[in-house]
């Protein structure tokens, strides 16, 4: 007789559930299969509802399935609908959303008191940052980030440049990537890259300029080797001061000396022009040449011609390079005879190692300048790309223009037109916009960090979705003055918007808890131009809210004073939202604020602004059906259609037929884009007889920037906990170091005391040390320098003289 | 703590049968119905908590023949302990 088997419970049929979604998640990734997901949420018994959204992390744009029950999120999975990232996710991304649920969330507002702090109402809080613009609205300052999502960055850039009249908004985007938008300037016209990641799909040859995608972009890196794993040829090269886990997967490593990457890129232009290999037609056709203009220092420099240009690459033969930047001469060879083979398909990645440089506009330029010389432009696999390591920085700070010097769209505040232009769109009265430039982020804490009376002229600063109290240069002069440096700040007031405890809040004078991703609606843009939405999914805890509340409550604060800024030309409270009757929103009240879309209002006023630069948006609601859109995205017979290649007929609808290539923002106004030449210039800081070691700083594959979210999640946490130093064996034996040990390790500005790791992870040269900078309880930035890029105002913060002593145990 | 991965194998791989038999004998993995057909292995993992899941992840990725193992899912519900940050208690400024 058979007998029925025993029910299971409700419990283990979930898991039987959740284990199918996984194998079928990984089933339809590993064979490629036609059908997409969201499998998941074609199954009904789960009880999870998934949803779309972009990773929370970097700037690689992955898009996740978020799978919430009874308002929590409890899965992630990789899209497989995302052209980013076709369903794979790196480490990080896979554990984003226990990003949310670290016991220590800040959940309500709190004022400092002397030592402690005191829980106050939002209402007093919104006050308390009212009364101090109102009291010194010109030495009010708001910091925010490449996090900021575009409508939040849109508002705060509003509320500051609309309304204060005041230019002092910079983000912590001008610490990483500052360099790559005075490059693409200087060489372009216009800023962002004009290839994408389909590049990395059809390329022959990957370089990589001082970037380690292996694991800052694990994604992306994983899109190649998974090419090669396929059978076919892809030659990665790798230009480090260290070798790194993407080292370890390229074919060629080149260990140059700091800043000899401006010596090799003026190797390979040499070699082009002497064997006669660069691409005449190209820069026949589309180019122009350049160089600094001492006498008149400016980002475009001055026009020199073709013959110039030769004559100033004349000492860069091989071996001069070689021993500038320490790369051999037939390593140099080897890099100019793939440029010069017309038949190969070349790209370029780079990230903070050109950015996070004091010449880092100049090799940003002469990167572009090499692929510009050897025609490697303008086709599928043949593009120099930029990086980013923010979710937003390219889609908040360099298109809504959250600079001290920029204004949405890509115009600057110097530019009158530009600001009527802006002020037309904002209905704000003519003269609004102030056209001087603020201050930068450098200038703006150095500002910060000067007593009043020495002419510090910033008396309060708002600090938004980053961590300055940990990732800006020289902490020790620029957010946290040590001992009789600190007198004379008393009157000095730090606001801090954030969603944990971090070493910024550790001296914030007001602190505010913010909602984090999935806990409100967003749209970023990633590096390869794709702006991307998402829908809020969960509440966020305690009485956290968005940061975009937080700036238009402020506002709104400001109006019922009387304040006219907050007004527009009609009288109108700045960000009035009217809903579809016609009937105003108030959401600046918090039990309002998402009584409508309010990104997307913001969104379709901003979109405005994209046209002006060929960076046309589409509306909102096309980004809800998609996984993000590559700009400029264009109506064609009633389809918005996104840009893969820009400046390149047959995929830009702004290239004029028969064309070819057309720079059409040509800073020469004749569609010509600028090969440059810059000389090789020492770093700003290098090793001697005090300080023998260079000082290299930056992240690692487990933790995200600061550490402040992934130190949270346990997984990650216990795979890297903390920072360390990274020394060459033969260094370590010449101090008495073995792996664990403590060193005391000091520059000219602090000091710090930090465990080594002897051929670790990365493997440094002698007399290179390697730290990153994740670590709260070891801020390594207390040593950094804070000298800048003279056009893009960026620190290098891969170059410090440092040197160490053995603690003993 | 549930989660599945694709492991890449490499590309000229002898004896994939091998690699399959030590796929599979490791607990709590759980490989596809699907032949490999392609160099891409569907793998699903259950796993009591999140060191062993990294443990069992480490040893598929030692593995000879596995180039590496990208993570397609995780479900995370289950509590896991919140890492505290220390400050370092520096002096302020303010």
């Amino acid at each position: 007789m058979s007998r029925d088997p025993e029910p299971r419970s409700d419990a283990l049929q979930r898991r039987d559930f959740i284990k199918a979604s996984a194998m079928a998640a990984a089933a339809a990734i590993a064979g490629g299969t036609s059908f997409a997901l969201p499998i998941l949420a074609d199954e009904p018994a789960s009880g999870v509802d998934w949803q779309k959204a972009p990773c929370r992390f970097c700037g690689t744009g992955c898009h996740v399935q978020v799978g919430v029950q009874e308002g929590k999120v409890v899965a992630i999975a990789g899209d497989r609908n995302a052209e980013v990232n076709k369903g794979l996710l790196c480490v990080k991304g896979y554990h984003v959303g226990a990003a949310l649920y670290g016991k220590d969330r800040l959940t309500k507002p709190l004022l400092r008191e002397g030592d402690n702090y005191r829980e106050i109402s939002w209402e007093e809080a919104i006050r308390t940052i009212a009364d101090r613009i109102q009291a010194e609205p010109n030495r009010f300052a708001f910091y925010g980030s490449g996090q900021w999502t575009i409508p939040e960055g849109y508002a705060a850039q509003k509320f500051m440049k609309g309304g204060l009249s005041n230019n002092h908004i910079d983000p912590n985007a001008r610490l990483c990537m500052a360099s790559a938008v005075t490059g693409f300037l200087a060489t372009y016209g216009v800023d962002e890259p004009a290839g994408c990641y389909d590049d990395l799909d059809a390329c022959d040859v990957l370089i990589m300029w001082g970037n380690n995608p292996a694991e800052m972009h694990p994604v992306l890196f994983s899109r190649v080797i998974d090419r090669r794993s396929r059978g076919e040829k892809v030659t990665l090269i790798d230009i480090g001061t260290r070798r790194t886990r993407t080292t370890e997967a390229c074919q060629h490593y080149l260990e140059m000396k700091g800043h000899g990457d401006l010596a090799i890129a003026n190797g390979i232009a040499h070699l082009l022009i002497k064997n006669g290999t660069y691409s005449q037609k190209f820069v026949d056709s589309f180019c122009s040449f350049k160089a600094p203009d001492d006498a008149n220092p400016n980002l475009h420099g001055k026009t020199i011609s073709f013959d110039e240009y030769k004559s100033l690459l004349e000492p860069y033969t091989p071996e001069h390079v070689e021993s500038l930047s320490g790369v051999p001469a037939e390593q140099i060879r080897m890099l100019a005879d793939l440029f010069g083979n017309p038949k190969l398909k070349i790209t370029s990645l780079w990230c903070m190692g050109m950015n996070q440089h004091t010449r880092g506009t100049a090799i940003n330029t002469m990167v572009h300048g090499i692929h510009l010389l050897s025609g490697h432009f303008g086709t599928p696999g043949n593009a120099p790309t930029s990086l980013t390591g923010q979710p937003s920085a390219c889609g908040t700070v360099r298109e809504v223009g959250t600079l001290s010097h920029a204004l949405p769209g890509g115009m600057v505040v110097a530019d009158a037109e530009h600001r009527k232009m802006a002020e037309d769109i904002w209905r704000v009265p003519p003269g609004r916009i102030n056209g001087t430039a603020g201050h930068h982020t450098v200038k703006m804490w150095e500002s910060f960090c000067t007593p009043t009376s020495q002419g510090g002229d910033i008396g309060t600063i708002w600090v938004q979705v980053t961590n300055p109290g940990q990732t800006l240069p020289n902490l020790n002069k620029l957010f946290n003055p040590k001992g009789d440096n600190k007198a004379g700040l008393e009157d000095k007031f730090l606001i801090v918007s954030d969603v944990y405890p971090t070493a910024t809040t550790r001296l914030a004078d007001l602190i505010l808890p913010s909602a984090m991703w999935v806990e409100k609606n967003g749209m970023v843009g990633n590096s390869e131009r794709r702006t991307q939405q998402w829908f809020k999914m969960v509440d966020p805890p305690g009485e956290a809210r968005d940061d975009c509340w937080q700036t238009i409550a402020v506002a709104y604060e400001l109006h019922k004073r009387g304040i006219e800024g907050m007004k527009d030309r009609d009288g109108q409270f700045l960000f009035e939202v009217r809903n579809a009757d016609g009937a105003a929103v108030p959401i600046w009240d918090w039990e309002h604020y998402y009584d409508t879309n309010v990104d997307e209002h913001l969104f379709e006023e901003y979109r405005k602004f994209s046209r002006f630069k060929h960076k046309d948006l589409a509306p909102y609601g096309e980004y809800v059906k998609a996984r993000g859109l590559r700009w400029p995205v264009v109506e064609t017979n009633g389809q918005w259609r996104e840009t893969h290649f820009r400046f390149a007929e047959g995929f830009d609808p702004y290239v004029a037929a028969g064309k070819e290539i057309q720079f059409y923002h040509s800073s020469t106004h004749d569609d010509r884009a600028q090969i440059w030449f810059h000389p090789w210039i020492a770093p700003a800081e290098v090793p001697d007889q005090d300080y023998p070691f260079m000082l290299c700083t930056g992240r690692v594959l487990e933790h995200w920037h600061s550490g402040s979210m992934t130190r949270r999640i346990p997984e990650l946490s216990r795979a890297m906990p903390g920072a360390y130093a990274e020394l060459h064996p033969e260094d370590a034996a010449t101090h008495g170091l073995r792996n664990g040990d403590r060193v005391k390790m000091e520059s000219r500005r602090g000091s710090l005391v930090i465990p080594v790791w002897i051929d670790g992870r990365g493997k440094p040269p002698r007399g290179t040390v390697f730290v990153p900078f994740f670590d709260e309880t070891l801020l390594i930035n207390d040593l950094t320098l804070d000298a800048v890029d003279p056009f893009s105002k960026q620190p290098d913060y891969k170059k410090a003289a440092v040197r160490i002593s053995k603690v003993p145990s | 703590m549930i989660a599945s991965l694709v492991a890449t194998l490499d590309k000229d791989i002898a004896d994939l049968s091998e690699i399959v038999s030590r796929i599979s004998c490791i607990p709590g993995v759980e490989l596809s119905d699907a032949k490999a057909v392609t160099h891409r292995f569907p793998v699903m993992i259950d796993s009591p908590d999140p060191d062993s899941l990294e443990e069992i992840t480490r040893r598929l990725q030692q593995i000879p023949g596995v180039a590496f193992v990208d993570v397609v899912f995780v479900h995370f519900e289950d509590e896991s302990d919140s890492v505290p940050v220390t400050p370092s208690g520096k002096p302020t400024c303010l």
